[in-house]
């Protein structure tokens, strides 16, 4: 494998008041989907415009390509979705995809064919010659996604690319994602819905405030974490099951979702005697799975109950 | 370099394709066509013939040298111009001028294509008239304040001359004596003739300045906007991530720049044509020549063009530089007043310098503001117009101009790297000197 594609050493950066970004480091291997995880406010679009050379660190550096020259000058090579999106309003779709091709040095005939064939592939073709402003958000979303790999680069960088798509328009993006990877291309995204880094990604790091929390492939985190886990799906009776699973020496934790929860064995104990005992209780059970631990219960456990509430606020 | 030309590119397109530019294009020279037009329109004489009874009611025969004299008078100087006046001469007795004269009167100040007997006026001679020079008009064109004139200068010149023959004189010597004055101005400067007419480098001067204060003003404006409009629309940040400050600042400000020039070209390029074709427009509008030629729209000598331009480009550049600094300063437009106004305080100085520089273009203010880089684009070609500058001076006045401009560009780069991403408050004098030691 070649030089990390971003290598992130130790970087810190202050706002007036508060620390956004402390001693983080985290590497993004050339290749494959990497998954930038965390809560609100955790710093990962601070980390992310770390990376792309917006915001200088106040100490430690970022080194992408195995160069320490910046993003800027390298730019040929990125393409960056902010999390801000933002576009000219008065400018034509076309024209306006032509032009962040031109920021990106590529020459304008080139750009016109590669923005007219990205519309064509987001299905926003009819849309070319009218305004930016006359477009809903999810198109606008499309377009400057579209914008941003245009001139082909090896290393994606995407700041909550699925936020605000509806599944339709996600699944389009999300396909395009893994194309992307699988030519050998590097895609970095951060999200907070864990449920879809679990599924895309090869490697993630979580970070809560301002520092990595776990960092790895996806198997070695999930192996690291360690610890059995049960998927429940109840039919009936669910409140049956209630002294069982609040008995500390069989069940270390549990997720509650109404009809259905994870559990994580306590230490020791055994997922059969477990199975046992709901039987014995009468508990209609539709689901009873030993399963790898989900992305989602790691990170509560690891990022915590606070920001596990202040993730379901944004969720709602 | 291609990346600073992309840019240049797209402020200029999409600033040139608003309708806002095309209009403004559009209605400024019709604007000041009409302004120039207007008022000749208004206080020329007539082009076509106007009709004049003259009622002469006096004993010694008055009409004919008067009805001679106004049947003399040409449209315009060239030779087979039409007669100014058509004359019939009315005799009339003290007893019937009265009713000679209303009988007249009620033919009078019909328009020309429903009464072909109508008469334009009606002009009443009796025998005060040659002793104290008191006549009577009576027309529908009384209120033309150059046709009176013009009718009047001419009844006065026959009744010097019929006073004159009176006494003896030779009417031809009266009419070489007659003669009008005509004066022809020409400045001179430092004791060399600029070959300029006195109106045509006032009106010269005063342009240029008016021109550069306009268009500093106004575009300096949407350099400042359209920074603003970057920042809201956020879209920023992506061009930060391709583009390195300083090319998104020149590219901004020579793409604003370039589209400012084109709106100046297409007005200097509608003047050129209006002052080169303006008889045949006078013709077309119906005015008279003389009336038209009241209005000089000068031509600039290629020296003082290039001067001119040159100054304008880099003024433009300089204070576009100062707008686009201000802009990524700030958030909304309303916040960018506060700052814009010293900006806007250097301009209307320069701009009202150009006055007191067309009273004394060799005076020590001139010399001294034609040195300082915020004023010297104001002030230097007007300088340049109105007297000769010494080539040292003016190599040392451009020198300054460039240095200021640079010093300018980068000072606004510092501001710009750090101002484009900050949204919310605005920055403090201190975080600013911040900012640009960082």
């Amino acid at each position: 494998m070649s030089a990390a594609s971003v290598s992130v050493e130790s970087v810190t950066k202050r706002f007036s008041g508060h620390t956004a970004v402390n001693q983080l480091s985290m590497e993004v291997a050339s290749g494959g989907i990497f998954g930038l995880l965390g809560p609100n406010g955790a710093g990962k679009s601070t980390t992310i415009r770390l990376i792309m050379g917006i915001l200088q660190p106040d100490q430690g550096k970022v080194v992408l390509f195995g160069s320490d020259h910046g993003s800027r000058k390298l730019s040929q090579r990125i393409g960056y979705l902010p999390e801000e999106r933002g576009l000219y309003k008065k400018m034509k779709v076309l024209d306006h995809l032509i032009f962040l091709g031109e920021t990106k040095g590529i020459g304008r005939a080139d750009a016109r064919r590669r923005a007219q064939d990205w519309l064509e592939r987001l299905g926003v073709s009819e849309w070319a010659l009218k305004k930016v402003e006359d477009l809903s958000k999810g198109m606008q979303q499309k377009v400057q996604f579209a914008g941003a790999l245009l001139h082909e680069p090896e290393l994606v960088i995407l700041d909550e690319p699925f936020s605000g798509l509806d599944p339709v328009n996600a699944q389009v993006m999300k396909d395009i994602v893994v194309a992307i990877a699988a030519e050998g291309r590097t895609v970095l995204f951060s999200t907070h819905v864990m449920e879809q880094a679990e599924r895309m990604c090869d490697r993630i790091a979580i970070i809560a405030r301002g520092e990595t929390v776990v960092s790895g492939t996806l198997a070695q985190v999930k192996e690291d974490f360690g610890g059995r886990h049960v998927a429940l799906g109840f039919t009936h009776d669910k409140q049956r099951a209630e002294r069982i699973l609040a008995d500390r020496s069989v069940v270390a934790r549990v997720d509650d979702y109404g009809v259905a929860a994870e559990l994580q064995m306590a230490e020791g104990a055994d997922p059969e005697q477990l199975l046992a005992a709901l039987v014995r209780e009468g508990v209609g059970l539709r689901r009873f799975e030993v399963v790898e631990p989900s992305l989602h219960a790691i990170f509560i456990a690891k990022v915590g109950a606070e920001a596990a509430t202040a993730h379901a606020g944004e969720a709602a | 370099m291609k990346k600073i030309i992309a840019v240049v590119r797209r402020e200029f397109v999409e600033r040139v394709r608003t309708k806002a530019f095309v209009i403004s294009t559009v209605m400024l020279p019709v604007f000041i066509v009409l302004m120039a037009v207007l008022p000749g329109l208004m206080m020329s004489g007539t082009d076509h013939t106007t009709r004049v009874a003259v009622v002469d009611a006096s004993s010694s025969g008055l009409g004919q040298p008067v009805s001679q004299a106004l049947q003399g008078e040409k449209l315009g100087d060239k030779p087979g111009a039409k007669a100014r006046y058509e004359v019939q001469v009315f005799p009339a007795t003290g007893q019937d001028l009265v009713a000679v004269r209303d009988g007249l009167i009620a033919k009078t100040g019909f328009s020309r294509d429903t009464h072909a007997d109508r008469w334009d006026g009606v002009l009443v001679l009796t025998d005060h008239t040659l002793a104290s020079g008191k006549l009577a008009y009576y027309g529908g064109n009384v209120g033309a304040v150059q046709s009176m004139r013009t009718l009047q200068r001419a009844v006065s010149q026959a009744l010097a001359g019929v006073r004159l023959g009176k006494s003896g004189v030779d009417p031809a010597l009266v009419r070489q004596a007659m003669a009008p004055a005509d004066m022809q101005t020409t400045k001179v400067s430092d004791g060399k003739l600029t070959g300029q007419s006195g109106t045509e480098s006032f009106f010269i001067a005063y342009f240029m300045g008016f021109i550069l204060y306009i268009s500093i003003l106004v575009y300096g404006q949407q350099t400042m906007t359209s920074v603003i409009e970057e920042k809201t629309s956020r879209i920023m940040e992506v061009l930060t991530s391709s583009l390195t400050p300083f090319q998104m600042l020149l590219g901004k400000v020579l793409g604003v720049g370039l589209a400012g020039l084109t709106q100046m070209a297409i007005w200097g390029g509608s003047v050129f044509l209006i002052s080169s074709q303006r008889m045949h427009l006078a013709g077309m509008l119906g005015m008279s020549a003389e009336a038209i030629q009241r209005f000089p729209i000068p031509s600039m000598a290629p020296g003082l063009l290039v001067v001119f331009l040159l100054y304008f480009i880099l003024g433009f550049l300089l204070y576009g530089a100062l707008y686009a600094a201000i802009g990524a300063m700030c958030n909304t437009i309303q916040e960018t007043q506060q700052y814009a106004i010293f900006v806007t305080v250097f301009i209307m100085v320069g701009f009202f310098a150009v006055f007191s520089l067309i009273k004394d273009p060799t005076g020590n203010l001139g010399t001294t503001m034609s040195f300082i880089p915020f004023f010297a684009p104001f002030t230097m070609p007007v300088r340049w117009s109105l007297s000769s500058v010494p080539p040292l001076q003016l190599a040392m006045s451009l020198a300054l101009m460039v240095i200021a401009l640079l010093a300018c560009v980068w000072l606004a780069a510092r501001i710009y790297r750090t101002g484009i991403l900050m949204y919310g408050k605005k920055p403090s004098w201190r975080e600013l000197w911040r900012w640009i030691r960082a």
